[in-house]
């Protein structure tokens, strides 16, 4: 019913009729346990999270460090996962049997022991293609994959988006920051490499990471064959993303009936709640109980299979009219310290002009930071699969 | 005989002017002697010995001259031999009031009481001229002077007879329905039914018959029964209204009538209240009434005592109206032109109706005028309508056709470019026939379409529409003794279509038809004793889903869930007796037989463990016509009513209901795509009961009706779905559904004041609705078990409807409601998943939205009012919300670039002003 809530939605957008609001409920003190991930039973990675329920006026999130946790099967192999960053636990290589059962097992740093139902390991056709076409201005990307066995049925996508920033400006002065007389500072534009005047390409090449924030399914239950041609994601006209090189990796797990209701349910619960013509919030099917405790709420759906990955690249090239305009200018400032102090401290220098005789610098452009160095939008560490 | 007004006049101000106590003993003694006297001189003596006071009309009695001679002999004997001999009858009264008249006895024991209950108001008809009484003195009564004669005056062997017959509009011909016709002493009463028909089972002898009704003034008749017979009335409306009468609604029915729980409303008080977009509305009236309840704004579900909105059965004559509303909900599907009044039942439910829990909600439609060709036209904001009617063969026959539409796509252009290519169109039809063969056998048709589309932008386009036909044959065998066939056909479908995506393009359909036949006769034993009786039998078939490709490139594959098909049978009976004249019951019994039928597969499930597809133990195929499953018993309807005083009595009310439809769906509204199911072996009918008992008084000249009520009600099968339900295109629905009961109760108070300058009314309803699931082999709680609040539980509710008329042409409306905020699940918590943060839910319902509060305003302007001119025009300029008030509509949590936030929304949000123009033609 999320068109027919936009309706009545729109009827408001006349008058602005929407409000934020603060919920008078309260949550309990120490918070759930949440588990998050899949077992990839291939070579790649298995990445499980930790973390804990929070209250709704924190927005942090408080992930759960110190735990053991362990990839269990049925013929009681007990493969344990690594703690890399606060909370995020790796585990490489798993090879796991298709024929056996696994489970995950967690001992919380209370002493707690939490598992997951066994589940065997489930079917993943590969990804044929990750597409793009135009729509309008837009770029939508789609997924498309087939089982020829008919029967994964239930699917789900995440995605990292990757792509890259030149500056709009080359810089090769810097700010050079001293001490005068009577002990004020004083400042002055430099060059960045008085060896060869050359621009500080750090700042000028970055790239800009960003993982999916949606939950995205699909079911092919109500189809005549398990193929799959979904939208992933769309980038709105002249977005940054495609000014360069931009790129896409996605990744798809197959899914029990089980945690596609998980996902589904919290998706409901999340995305469109409320409304009186929205479904009522629902209760989520965890598959992870406590074990000393099987009352208390755990939320995390634990399945087991290969994990599907496909990275794909759109060039600025393929699309000639993309028209991303950063807006930037830069403004002409004397390379006096006062007129530095005063006119050009919240700018950053870009090239110099420059006394034909001395080559002193006698003054110098200069643009907003985000126009000179691009690490305030992404990174200057080139990705590794980077072309 | 004719009594000359003006005596009757010296007769009424004597009455109230000499209140003497003397004894009035026609046996006292008296000496008379005279001879060849005038009346006068004769009545003037005995005046002189005794304390009594004669009345007559010299023109009727003659010049006549007297003589006797008596000494010693009671007044009663001289009397007799006075006057016999000169055809003249005397009667006397307790007042010591003798009264003449030629050829014929007049009694007077009947107008004792009429004349006791007037003397509150003697000035006003003593300073009016009584016959011809100003018109818009909506307090006052038109007697009418002439006296009735009903039957065969040779025969005299009936002491109670029956008599029978129309009560029409003088003017337009139009059938008046729920009249009240009644004598106070002994106090006997009818009602007249929805074609104006009535029969009432009187002594023999003089009356006095009050008639009452909506849009009516108040009439008294004065008749002499003399054995079974027929009298038509001809009721008189307000002159200046045209259709819209002054005068309300039936000012002492909700004292004596036994049924409890009803209310009633007529076209002219729904249109004055005052509505968004000011088209009048039928169901957004209902929902100020006392135990009448909705979820919010944009919704014509209501909840009634507890109800959910699906156990409210819609009828519009007789047809039943599966989806009420247009538009989003923002506008009821009933044109407010052709309605001539609407019933609601929500405690004693008559045994004819049944197949709901909850409430009765019982709309007809006016006749057309029988008389001349008329229309109206309206023309509002968003929607507009046409209206002709005209007699077909004059005074016989007559129809009446009405349309509305609205042409609200300009609202979308000003709307954001998102909402561009969206569109919104609705559209109803009606046409009501009906046909008088001969004094006997009346029919009637009724034919009704609506049709909702709306696509937001063009992704997901939606249309849903009620077709309905009823045909009615009204047929009167005798005085005592009459019938009501119907038989119709009803369809409510929808459909859902997407078309963006050429691979999962799809077409979703769902729909109901039923056909039905009803019989239903009314008898009138005698006058302690009225029988109604009858039968329905109503056959059902839905089709729950179709699921279809849409284009050539589609690969969805077709998915047709079963159709299902049920009859449901019943039979009742009702005993209106009249124990005594102020005791009063009616026992009814309705005994409803259902049966599911095939074709259709139905999962069976082992006994004790939870309905899931996991635990599907075989599927059962059953041919065509095969008897699946039936269900059905007793449904009791008692009311009792006590009257203790003129004004004020007691009723208590006890009735069962049995319902074996019931809709799905996980929203709190009613939706346009939430789908019906009919009962079958794994989902059980619905039952619930109910008992209330309420008080109610009248004041001052029962122009002021206050009652307070008291239910308590409980549910069985009520259907709540599990937690992540599918319920569209489910094969098997039943794993996807919980049972749980259900008990609600409350405490009902109105005070109405129903007639002068400022009439309107105040509710007021503290009731609670808690639902529980603790069935542990249903493999999922609710709430652990416990009771939880249902999502149209509000507990205080308070609503004013107040009008004041300045002048024939110029009235304004206020209308203001405040509700407890309805129950709500709240996150308790967030966590982080897939990126976002996520929400934590605490229990089902366990907190509310900030409580409701609006105020309208309208006012009404009528054009000039001049009777012979062509067209007629009125303004009605109001505003919805005034106060802007910002009333939650409901409160959503939404994860966005991460973070989860709250919003309140509203549907409006600031005062929304209205202008309606209605034109009325010839």
């Amino acid at each position: 019913m999320k068109k027919y809530f936009s309706y009545l939605l729109l009827i408001c957008l006349l008058q602005s009729c929407k409000e934020k609001y603060i919920s008078p409920a309260t949550s309990p003190a120490t918070g759930f346990l949440v588990v998050e991930g899949v077992i990839n039973s291939s070579a790649g990675e298995t990445n499980i999270t930790l973390s804990r329920t929070t209250a709704l006026s924190s927005q942090a999130v408080v992930f759960e460090t110190g735990a053991k946790v362990f990839v269990q099967g049925e013929d009681n192999s007990n493969i344990a996962l690594k703690e890399t960053t606060t909370g995020h636990f790796t585990v490489t290589n798993l090879n796991l049997n298709n024929t056996k059962k696994y489970r995950l097992s967690i001992i919380t740093r209370d002493g707690k022991t939490y598992q997951s139902d066994y589940s065997a390991v489930r079917n993943n056709p590969p990804i044929d293609s990750v597409s793009w076409k135009r729509e309008g201005r837009d770029v939508s990307l789609f997924v498309n994959t087939h089982d020829p066995n008919n029967n994964t049925k239930y699917y789900q996508w995440e995605y990292v988006e990757t792509w890259e920033i030149h500056s709009y400006y080359l810089s090769t002065l810097k700010y050079k920051v001293g001490t005068g007389t009577k002990g004020a500072t004083t400042y002055s534009a430099v060059y960045n490499d008085s060896s060869n005047y050359g621009p500080d390409m750090t700042k000028y090449f970055c790239w800009k990471t960003e993982p999916s924030t949606n939950i995205m399914t699909g079911t092919t239950t109500n189809l005549a064959s398990d193929v799959i041609n979904l939208p992933l994601l769309s980038i709105p006209a002249d977005s940054w993303k495609l000014n360069i090189l931009y790129s896409v990796n996605a990744k798809q797990y197959s899914l029990s009936q089980g945690r596609y209701e998980f996902l589904q349910r919290m998706k409901k619960n999340t995305e469109g709640t409320g409304s009186v013509f929205d479904a009522q919030p629902s209760e989520l099917n965890s598959n992870i109980h406590c074990v000393s405790n099987p009352n208390e709420p755990v939320i995390g759906f634990i399945d087991v299979c290969p994990v599907q990955e496909k990275r794909i690249y759109i060039n600025r090239k393929s699309l000639p009219d993309w028209n991303y305009n950063q807006s930037c200018s830069e403004v002409e400032i004397a390379n006096v310290s006062d007129s530095i102090a005063i006119k050009a401290l919240f700018l950053l220098p870009t090239y110099p002009k420059t006394d034909p005789m001395t080559g002193r610098i006698i003054s110098f452009f200069a643009a907003p930071p985000e126009c000179v160095d691009c690490k305030l939008r992404g990174s200057s560490t080139k990705p590794s699969f980077w072309p | 005989m004719k009594i000359k007004k003006y005596i009757f006049f010296a007769f009424l101000l004597l009455v109230f002017s000499l209140p003497s106590k003397a004894q009035s003993d026609t046996s006292q003694k008296i000496d008379l002697t005279v001879n060849n006297v005038s009346l006068l001189e004769l009545v003037n003596k005995i005046e002189a010995q005794t304390d009594f006071r004669f009345y007559f009309d010299t023109t009727q009695i003659g010049n006549d001259s007297y003589s006797i001679q008596a000494k010693r002999r009671s007044l009663n004997a001289v009397l007799w031999e006075i006057f016999t001999p000169h055809n003249i009858f005397f009667s006397f009264d307790k007042e010591q009031h003798i009264f003449l008249t030629k050829g014929q006895l007049l009694s007077v024991t009947i107008p004792e009481s009429y004349f006791t209950g007037q003397q509150e108001k003697n000035t006003t008809i003593l300073n009016n001229n009584f016959i011809e009484a100003e018109q818009n003195n909506a307090q006052e009564t038109l007697v009418d002077k002439k006296i009735y004669e009903v039957g065969d005056k040779s025969i005299t062997t009936a002491n109670i007879v029956t008599m029978a017959g129309y009560i029409k509009d003088a003017r337009t011909g139009e059938p008046i329905a729920g009249a009240s016709i009644y004598i106070d002493k002994p106090r006997i009463g009818a009602t007249s039914d929805q074609n104006g028909y009535y029969t009432i089972s009187l002594p023999r002898g003089k009356h006095i018959l009050n008639i009452q009704s909506l849009g009516i003034r108040d009439m008294k008749r004065q008749l002499i029964l003399y054995s079974d017979g027929k009298m038509n009335i001809e009721a008189i409306g307000s002159i200046m209204s045209l259709k819209k009468v002054t005068i309300s609604a039936q000012k002492l029915s909700n004292v004596r009538g036994t049924i409890m729980g009803v209310q009633k409303l007529d076209i002219k008080t729904v249109k004055q209240v005052p509505v968004v977009f000011g088209e009048a509305d039928i169901l957004r009236v209902v929902t100020t009434l006392p135990g009448v309840k909705t979820v919010g704004e944009a919704s014509t579900g209501l909840n009634v005592r507890g109800g959910a909105s699906d156990q409210n059965l819609i009828l519009f004559n007789d047809a039943t109206i599966y989806n009420p509303s247009h538009f989003f909900g923002m506008f009821s599907a009933f044109n407010p032109e052709l309605i001539n009044n609407v019933e609601l039942y929500k405690s004693s439910i008559p045994a004819n109706f049944g197949g709901r829990l909850s409430s009765v909600l019982d709309i007809s439609s006016r006749e057309g005028n029988k008389k001349e060709f008329t229309g109206s036209a309206g023309i509002g904001l968003l929607t507009s309508r046409i209206n002709i009617e005209g007699p077909i063969e004059k005074d016989k026959s007559s129809f009446i056709l009405g349309g509305r539409s609205t042409y609200s796509n300009w609202l979308f252009k000003l709307l954001p470019d998102e909402y561009k290519n969206s569109n919104a169109d609705f559209y109803d039809l009606n046409l009501i026939i009906n046909n008088q063969i001969n004094k006997n056998n009346t029919v009637y048709f009724t034919g009704y379409i609506s049709n909702d589309h709306f696509n937001l932008n063009s992704d997901t386009a939606y249309g849903y529409g009620n077709k309905n036909i009823s045909l009615k044959w009204k047929h009167i065998f005798t005085n005592k003794f009459n019938s009501l066939l119907t038989t119709g056909w009803d369809n409510y479908g929808y459909q859902i279509n997407s078309q963006k995506l050429p691979l999962s393009a799809y077409q979703l359909s769902f729909g109901i038809q039923q056909t039905y036949f009803k019989a239903h006769f009314v008898y009138n034993v005698n006058s302690k004793h009225a029988v109604d009786f009858g039968f329905n039998s109503l056959y059902y078939n839905l089709s729950p889903g179709n699921y279809e490709p849409l284009g050539s490139k589609s690969l969805v594959v077709k998915d047709i869930v079963n159709n299902e098909q049920a009859l449901e049978n019943a039979l009742y009976v009702t005993d209106h007796f009249t124990i005594t004249p102020k005791l009063k019951l009616d026992a009814g019994v309705r005994f409803s037989m259902y049966s599911a039928l095939g074709p259709n597969s139905i999962n069976t499930y082992p006994s004790g463990t939870p309905l899931s597809s996991d635990n599907i133990l075989k599927t059962v195929s059953y041919g065509n016509g095969a008897l699946m499953k039936s269900y059905g018993g007793p449904e009791y309807r008692v009311g009792l009513r006590y009257v203790i005083n003129e004004t004020l009595s007691l009723k208590a009310g006890y009735n069962t209901q049995r319902q074996y439809i019931h809709s799905l769906s996980n929203t709190t509204a009613m939706a346009p795509t939430d789908i019906w199911k009919l009962s079958d072996p794994n989902i059980k009918p619905q039952v619930g009961d109910q008992v209330s008992i309420g008080i109610y008084k009248n004041a001052k000249s029962n122009t002021i009706e206050t009652s307070l009520e008291l239910y308590y009600k409980n549910m069985n099968n009520y259907l709540d779905y599990k937690s992540g339900a599918k319920l569209v295109m489910n094969h098997h629905i039943e794993t996807d559904v919980l049972g749980t009961e259900g008990k609600a109760y409350g405490v009902e108070f109105l005070v109405k004041k129903i007639a002068g300058k400022l009439n309107g009314w105040i509710s007021y309803t503290w009731s609670r609705v808690l639902l529980r699931m603790n069935d542990p082999s249903a493999g999922e709680l609710i709430n652990k078990g416990e009771y939880y609040p249902s999502n149209y539980d509000k507990p205080h509710d308070l609503t004013l409807i107040a009008n004041y008329k300045f002048s024939h042409r110029f009235s304004i409306s206020f209308n203001s409601s405040y509700s407890t905020g309805r129950p709500i699940t709240l996150p308790i918590g967030v966590f982080s998943y897939g990126g976002s943060l996520r929400t934590l839910y605490a229990d089902r319902n366990a907190y509310r939205i900030p409580d409701y509060f609006r105020t309208d305003f309208s006012m009404n302007i009528e054009g000039n009012h001049k009777i012979n001119q062509l067209m007629h025009n009125s303004w009605s300029i109001g505003v919805y919300n005034l106060t802007g008030q910002r009333n939650p509509y409901s409160i959503y949590y939404v994860s966005e670039k991460g973070a989860v936030n709250g919003y309140k929304l509203s549907i409006f949000g600031a005062a929304i002003p209205y202008i309606n123009l209605n034109i009325r033609f010839k």
